[in-house]
């Protein structure tokens, strides 16, 4: 309930509008309140009327001349209290709206910030319902359940009140059984509530159910398992409609419960009510408008029950999203002095990582020096460090103990956009957004121009294939548009670094999915490119390593040899190994490289 | 859907957009209504018995209000119960419980307004329980006819149509459906009432009731323009928040990309922009909602205005009782009340008619793998050998992938398939796996043309292992044995044992019975094939086809691999999709695809020799580049 607390923040932010909300409300319960008396004032009039046309006092023409007052008292509190429950609706409702349009930028911005430790912990799903399910629900506690909880508050005060007017002893009757009303109310939108959180999670089941099934209906097909299937499909289909038909014989039941209920108030009316009405005590009028008032303070007394479940979820959603709201940014932005541009001269001291939770170091107190203009190939198995070592470059991660300097200074004191700006990491997966294939590549800046683009193209060997899209750099990609295959949005991934020549580049097994020929095309257009820059490369292949000025080899997270791809081999350590390794596969004694015969095919 | 109905030639081409077409909100469309009813006919019986009880409980509803107004203030506490003005039996009915009971009439009266709603409110929840049965289980049976349509849809129809598509179709339409069937169910619950009470109050006083009946078309029209207004702004809204999902979503899946693009302040700004947009549109509606929502809820109270003014000036003229003019004031909520339930059902049914139209859409979709008419029988055991006549094939016809393909493999040879990207490999393994219909040209299974065997009988004699390894949820036995009873335990776990899939599934907590779940991610990729090897070696097929994987595993696993390969390949026909050269060295012959011909065909030193295609692809990759990224 804390975590509802920090909504206030908006309505402070939108106290003015608030305020306005509240003065409206009470004015509309108000006038509410005295539709029922002018009925009343109208009923009397009518028994006084006939009782005076009975007795020859007056004729019925002049008698109806007095109900012109009551029926247009009603006709003024209808039409003002409309108004005013326009205005007010407005207001509250404009909170949440801008509330939720303050929480999404706030959110956005927030996600922006966060480092892969953070996007370990909360997956995109994850992360996407708390964006959608969880703002809508503090949007509904702002602009509805604050708003129904004071709206039944003082429907419920201001009908005592006017009904007290009345008749103190007839409202102290009717009141009797509404505590059992409300606890019976709660009671079930409890069991509701739970009940169609049921009918939810049986809903998620049968959409998981039906995208796994799809996913895999070749397996399917090709094993013959439709008939299995959905028999399977049956099950959870039985049970989504099961559920609901639980949920439903609840609702129901409550439906039927409460009037039943209600109906205790208006005996209640009909019988002590008559006895007053007897006594003279009050009106013909009084009596039919307490049933007006019955309706008034029963509504409140009923809808409270599912409220209280309303704030309930508004509570858990609010926690769900400050959750995330409140994680810091692991990664420590240092807005700092004006840097002159980096050569690309690095000096790594004494680097050391180490996951969270984990024993082991991902990567051991290693030091290496690489000088402006430098190839260095890292060569390693899986897991021994080197994608860590890459994140570190960028400070996707940073280091648990050690430095890593360019030009000389820590890059921890370099501003995180003056960093990134100048080193450029192609990561191994190669992640493209659905836009144009130009927009792609230069997606750091996109009113670059189409030569510059073009140029980077034929570099990273895509510009046969932005050659045979007949829309050129402007092929949308992505479900509306064109599947690139795996080897193409690799390249369209290393154009996108390439593009920004960057005083270090920093390809992370980029290659992989691209055909040896290509490859040769790409390296050449390295070299041509990057001939002053300084440029690491992770591979598994010798074949590529060996192009590189000096490779360095990581074995469970330590430097184990490092040189050039001769002096390597004449060492007769890992890489040797890895290079026999290779050529043995291929089973000729020619071969330095064990490659994939071809891009990934589907 | 056991007729065979193929709705278009296999050279015309079907047009697969319309699963991608945006289906807007349309109107009531009988047609689709009365297909819909389709599914509720088995279950009528249970509809029926509800319709009945919603007569009775609206019956019992408005006759309430006749027992306050007409018995207990005009007949007991007024003492003029007005003979002339209906009281539909009640005022007799009393007397007649006073006399049975000796009760006072007040407490009798009471008692029948206490039995009647209880009555009533009985018979209106079990009118709505018979009701959303009937609802539940004919959408139920609808869900699973179109399930099982679509789990018989051919690859070619899921080449062409996003899963996601289908998958809101079986999901949410359905869902739409069903919101629109409990509101029909809704509206009749307040139509009947409705109905009935209009009777009372023009039994009592038609001009009163003509005065309030006024009232219906105004709110009537109010509600249509309303939702008119709302339509294009809630569409609006619609669309802004799926473009806003979109853009979160997308921004989270390339967030590393972004982050070292440093794009973070342009994203936010772009998405910002979408906000914005998106409260313009919100505010919009809320000030019409709000409008019409005041209007709605307050208007009625006009109705007390004109019964005090009509109703009661009538009362003055002795044309009806008080206790009349009080009834109709009960009688205003139930007047307004079908109304306000239409305007909530009408973006209901805009909603749910659109998802019917994609519903049906999908029903309607015959496609399939053509069956031949009079199946061949095959023997116990096929020999396994292939052959491939002169076979031309595109997705698209007028865009053959293959051209004019030939070839024979013999019983128990092991051929790999070698290609660049398109070269037409992965359309050759799936026309031998039977999931594509081919006219031009001609496969032979054991001398047997493919085209006369029907698709479930060829997927039995011929195993698929394909990159894309399906794990179904169960256990990993069940994954091995897919419900095929002829495999038992033992003869699961002995496959698992042979291509050395045993020890990570020994190691794994409940072993052979560990549950696996989404796609099996508790797996490594590596382990998933093995595992898809154990399935294929379990099932024991005369063929084996392979599209080997191209994701990088580490050499351990590796090796596994190639022995569990070299294990399952013993005693089969094989063709492999390679990737691997170590793969290529383990099969008799190799053939090369290019441009969806074949260009060489032999023994790996036979191709060498020939200096060819495959001569070249070799020598590529070992030849020294002699390019140095850096010149220094």
């Amino acid at each position: 309930m804390r975590s509802l607390l920090r909504l206030t923040f908006y309505l402070k932010r939108y106290a003015w509008s608030f305020g306005f909300a509240v003065v409206g409300m009470i004015a509309a319960r108000g006038l509410e309140g005295t539709i029922p008396l002018f009925v009343k004032l109208g009923i009397d009039r009518v028994a006084a009327g006939q009782a005076a046309v009975a007795g020859g006092t007056t004729d019925a023409v002049s008698a109806t001349s007095a109900l012109l007052l009551p029926a247009l008292g009603i006709v003024g509190c209808v039409i003002l209290q409309m108004l005013v429950t326009i205005g007010y609706r407005i207001a509250m409702r404009r909170i949440g709206v801008n509330a939720a349009f303050d929480l999404r930028n706030r959110l956005y911005a927030h996600l922006q910030r966060q480092g892969p430790g953070f996007y370990a912990r909360f997956t995109i799903g994850d992360l996407m319902a708390r964006a959608i399910n969880d703002i809508t629900l503090c949007r509904e506690i702002l602009a509805g359940a604050i708003r129904m909880t004071l709206i039944l508050l003082l429907t419920a005060i201001i009908g005592v009140i006017f009904m007290f007017s009345l008749s103190p002893a007839l409202t102290l009757a009717i009141l009797l059984p509404m505590p059992l009303i409300g606890l019976v109310a709660y009671a079930y939108s409890k069991r509701i509530y739970s009940r169609s959180q049921l009918v939810q999670e049986g809903f998620a089941g049968l959409s998981t159910f039906v995208q796994e099934n799809l996913n895999g209906i070749r397996t399917v097909q090709a094993m013959a398992q439709e008939d299995r299937e959905i028999e399977r499909f049956s099950a959870v289909n039985q049970d989504f409609a099961d559920r609901n038909l639980n949920l439903f014989r609840t609702t129901s039941f409550l439906g039927a419960l409460m009037p039943i209920l209600a109906a205790t108030g208006t005996l209640i009316i009909v019988s002590y009510g008559s006895v007053l009405l007897d006594r003279g005590d009050i009106s013909i009028g009084t009596f039919a408008a307490f049933f007006s008032y019955l309706a008034l303070v029963l509504w409140p007394v009923r809808e409270a029950g599912s409220l209280v479940t309303q704030w309930q979820r508004g509570a858990s959603g609010t926690v769900r999203l400050f959750e995330i709201l409140d994680y810091e940014p692991e990664i420590e932005d240092r807005p700092s002095n004006e840097f002159p541009d980096l050569s690309g001269r690095i000096s790594v001291r004494n680097l050391s990582y180490r996951y969270e939770g984990k024993q082991r170091w991902a990567l051991d107190h290693i030091s290496f020096d690489v000088a402006q203009g430098e190839t260095i190939a890292i060569v390693g198995r899986v897991g021994s460090g080197k994608s860590t070592l890459l994140r570190l470059f960028v400070r996707l991660l940073d280091p648990t103990e050690g430095d890593i300097l360019l030009d000389g200074h820590p890059i921890s004191g370099y501003p995180l956009n003056f960093l990134r700006e100048r080193v450029c990491l192609v990561l191994q997966d190669p992640f493209l957004f659905a836009e144009s294939l130009g927009d792609n590549i230069a997606y750091d800046d996109p009113d670059r121009d189409h030569q510059e683009i073009l140029e980077v193209a034929r570099a990273a060997a895509l510009n046969e294939t932005i050659d045979a899209f007949p829309e050129g750099l402007d092929t949308v990609l992505g479900e509306r548009g064109v599947t690139l295959s795996g080897g193409q949005k690799q390249r369209t991934a290393l154009a996108r670094g390439l593009i920004r020549r960057t005083p270090l580049l920093i390809l992370d097994d980029c290659f992989s999915a691209v055909d040896t020929e290509t490859e040769e095309r790409i390296l050449s257009g390295l070299k041509r490119l990057r001939a002053d820059h300084t440029t690491l490369l992770v591979s598994h292949r010798v074949s590529t390593a060996r192009h590189a000025d000096r490779i360095l080899v990581l074995e469970a997270g330590r430097i184990v040899e490092m040189g050039t791809h001769r002096e390597l081999l004449d060492r007769g350590g890992f890489y040797a190994d890895l290079e026999r390794a290779q050529r043995n596969r291929t089973g000729s004694e020619e071969a330095t490289g064990a490659r994939s015969m071809a891009e990934v095919t589907r | 859907m056991s007729e065979i109905v193929d709705n278009a030639p296999a050279d015309e081409p079907l047009d697969h957009s319309i699963f991608e077409a945006d289906i807007e909100g349309q109107a009531m469309n009988m047609q689709y209504l009365q297909r819909i009813l389709g599914w509720a006919r088995p279950h009528r019986r249970t509809a029926a018995v509800s319709i009945l009880l919603v007569l009775g409980a609206s019956m019992l509803a408005v006759l309430l209000p006749v027992v306050i107004s007409r018995v207990v203030i005009d007949g007991i506490i007024m003492g003029e119960p007005d003979a002339l003005l209906p009281d539909f039996g009640m005022n007799a009915f009393n007397e007649a419980i006073v006399r049975l009971t000796g009760l006072s009439p007040l407490v009798s009266a009471c008692l029948v307004y206490a039995g009647f709603t209880i009555a009533c409110h009985t018979l209106y929840h079990l009118h709505r329980v018979t009701f959303s049965r009937t609802v539940l289980a004919s959408l139920r049976d609808m869900r699973r006819d179109l399930f099982a349509h679509m789990e018989r849809r051919p690859s070619s129809f899921y080449d062409r149509v996003a899963v996601g598509r289908i998958m809101t179709r079986i999901t949410n339409d359905v869902q739409a459906l069903f919101d629109l069937l409990m509101g029909l169910g809704m509206l009749i619950g307040e139509f009947v009432p409705f109905f009935l009470g209009l009777g009372i109050m023009l039994a009592i006083d038609v001009e009163l009731t003509l005065y309030l009946l006024l009232a219906v078309p105004l709110f009537w029209a109010i509600t249509y323009f309303f939702r008119q207004a709302t339509r294009r702004v809630y569409r609006a809204i619609r669309n802004t928040v799926s473009l806003l999902n979109q853009n979160l979503q997308e921004n989270l899946s390339g967030m590393q990309v972004v982050q070292l693009s440093n794009r973070e302040a342009r994203n936010l700004e772009r998405y910002r922009n979408i906000n914005d947009e998106n409260r313009a549109q919100e505010v919009h509606a809320i000030n019409l909602e709000s409008s019409y929502g005041a209007f709605m809820d307050n208007m009625v109270n006009m109705a007390l205005a004109v019964i005090i003014w009509v109703g009661g000036g009538n009362a003055l003229q002795d044309a009806i009782s008080l206790g009349s003019v009080i009834l109709f004031t009960q009688f205003v909520d139930m007047f307004i009340r079908p109304i306000r339930v239409l305007g909530q059902q009408y973006n209901i049914l805009f909603r749910a008619m659109a998802s019917a139209e994609r519903i049906f859409q999908a029903l309607d979709w015959h496609e399939q793998v053509r069956e031949p008419e009079q199946p061949a029988s095959l023997p116990s055991r096929l020999e396994g050998r292939i052959e491939f006549r002169h076979l031309t094939f595109g997705y698209d016809p007028r865009d053959p992938v293959l051209h004019d393909v030939s070839f024979t493999v013999a019983p128990g040879e092991k051929l790999a398939v070698v290609g660049p990207t398109g070269s037409g490999k992965s359309t050759l393994i799936r026309l031998l796996g039977r999931f594509y219909n081919f006219a031009d040209g001609t496969i032979f299974l054991d001398g047997i043309d493919l085209n006369r065997i029907r698709a479930g009988d060829v997927r039995a004699r011929v195993g698929v292992v394909l990159q894309d390894f399906h794990i179904f949820s169960g256990t990993i036995l069940d994954n091995i044995h897919l419900g095929n009873p002829a495999i038992s335990r033992e003869d699961a776990i002995r496959a698992a044992r042979m291509v050395h899939a045993d020890a990570f599934i020994e190691a794994l907590p409940a072993g052979y019975d560990e549950p696996l779940v989404e796609r099996g991610q508790n797996l490594s990729q590596g382990q998933r094939q093995l595992l898809a090897f154990a399935r294929v070696l379990a099932a024991d097929p005369e063929i084996l086809i392979l599209d080997e994987a191209t994701a990088s595993i580490d050499t351990e696993t590796e090796l596994l691999i190639q022995a569990a390969l070299r294990t399952v390949m013993t005693h089969r026909t094989a063709i492999v999709i390679a990737h691997r050269l170590q793969t290529i060295q383990e099969v008799d012959r190799i053939l090369v695809l290019k441009d969806g011909r074949v260009k060489e065909l032999g023994t790996h030193e036979e191709l060498m020799a020939a200096r060819g295609v495959y001569y070249t692809l070799n020598q590529l990759q070992f030849q020294d580049v002699g390019l140095k990224p850096d010149a220094h």
